[in-house]
């Protein structure tokens, strides 16, 4: 067993928390998704989450482990909310999409117009390709509920 | 601050080489809304080469099989992190995010926060993240939305993401075993031996006493076989006032769902809207 106090283990679970701190800052800033948005939130938790464990470690205190787990139980609370609200704004406008939102901005601030979309991906989704067993069900083209994309 | 001889993690060249590659990777990797298959080639190989370039700069742990396991956990988190945030479909970025909460789980059990590394796949894999993916299930549109398949600003964006990870591990790796010259933490594994040091003979008589002052004991050994326990006792014993208070917290936060859900749901039934019905079925 290695010593409580490594500073090696401490400064790389840090780096790996910095690391996943910093995507999630850049998920939160660029995607537009509002789930998608929460879940960069909850990585920038858990990267704060793995710093705190180091930190508590290193200095062989327990308070890092307790904050941790009130860091798990605001994130519960915090998503709770924050679901009812997204299902709300999704009920409003019909769209997950933050910039439906986007009458809330400073007047100074442009607005945001999408252009230049293909109305499809030009990668297509690439699924797995499984060797075929049994019957082939009798697929309604016309099916309402089929979706092409997951 | 002693200058170590050969110092990776604050060695200029190879951390802005790491910073500037994350950065580009990023930018490519993100859905900008005109995709080909040659710029995600080209970000996947600068993001695998930012990576390699963030394990040249850790440092060794010594030993072989704890760094092997270390790396192994932290390149799940960080990788599947990475695709969480570049995925197109809102379903693939919530999958995506479970591994990486595998991962974090697995650099918490590495670090010794055993109870932590469990609760974190019990809360998030499987309350938070199942809630996540039925709010998709009854709120994603069929097919890959546009709003999915463009980002806000993303060369800003990833730029600045890059430069506070740049940041971050430049003040991580100036970090050294020395104590600050003043006010340094007070550490108390320092404090173990005067712990230690009084004699529980009587144990028979102060196995409570002995208890207590082996739940204040600081040493996180994760092969010690209280090592919950411990941390219930801490738990519960110096900051019980914050666990109650985390308990109203879920109860304000449980009771405001509600009152928001319903309320919504006389709005909109006063608006007549059709998609009030989705609403009034959860």
């Amino acid at each position: 067993m290695n010593t409580v106090q490594s500073l090696p283990l401490l400064q790389n679970a840090l780096t790996v928390g910095a690391i996943l701190f910093s995507l999630g800052l850049i998920g939160i800033l660029t995607r537009r998704n509002l789930i998608v948005m929460f879940l960069a939130a909850e990585m920038m938790l858990q990267g704060i989450s793995v710093s705190l464990v180091a930190w508590s470690r290193y200095h062989g205190d327990w308070g890092g482990h307790v904050l941790v787990i009130f860091v798990l139980t605001v994130a519960a609370c915090e998503a709770a909310v924050a679901l009812v609200f997204v299902l709300q704004a999704f009920s409003r406008t019909g769209r997950l999409d933050s910039a439906a939102w986007q009458s809330l901005r400073e007047a100074t601030v442009g607005r945001t117009v999408d252009h230049e979309l293909p109305s499809i991906d030009t990668v297509p989704p690439r699924f797995p390709t499984l060797t075929p067993a049994g019957i082939l069900p009798a697929a309604d083209e016309d099916e309402p509920l089929q979706r092409e994309h997951v | 601050m002693t200058p170590l001889p050969f110092d990776p993690l604050a060695s200029g060249p190879l951390l802005a080489g790491a910073v500037v590659a994350t950065a580009a990777s990023l930018w490519l990797l993100l859905p900008n809304g005109r995709d080909t298959s040659s710029a995600r080639w080209l970000g996947t190989l600068l993001g695998l080469g930012a990576l390699a370039a963030f394990i040249l700069a850790g440092r060794r742990l010594g030993g072989v099989g704890e760094e092997a396991v270390f790396l192994i956990v932290s390149l799940v988190a960080v990788v599947s992190a990475a695709a969480t945030i570049v995925s197109r479909s809102p379903v693939y970025a919530a999958i995506w995010f479970a591994l990486t909460l595998a991962g974090v789980a697995g650099v918490l059990l590495v670090l010794g926060a055993q109870f932590l590394g469990v609760a974190t796949i019990v809360v998030y894999a499987g309350a938070i993240l199942v809630m996540f993916l039925f709010v998709l299930m009854l709120a994603q549109p069929a097919g890959l939305a546009p709003y999915d398949r463009v980002s806000n600003e993303p060369f800003l964006s990833a730029l600045a993401g890059a430069v506070l990870l740049g940041v971050l591990s430049l003040s991580i790796g100036r970090l050294s075993a020395a104590p600050a010259p003043c006010c340094g933490v007070p550490s108390r594994a320092t404090a173990t031996p005067t712990a230690e040091t009084q004699p529980s003979s009587d144990v028979a008589s102060e196995s409570t006493t002995a208890a207590v002052a082996n739940s204040v004991a600081p040493a996180i050994d994760p092969l010690a076989e209280n090592h919950v326990a411990r941390l219930g006792g801490e738990l519960f014993g110096r900051h019980l006032v914050a666990v109650e208070a985390a308990g109203v917290l879920l109860l304000a936060a449980l009771i405001g769902a509600i009152a928001v859900v319903s309320r919504g749901e006389a709005a909109q039934a006063a608006a007549a809207s059709p998609s009030a019905g989705r609403s009034a079925a959860r």
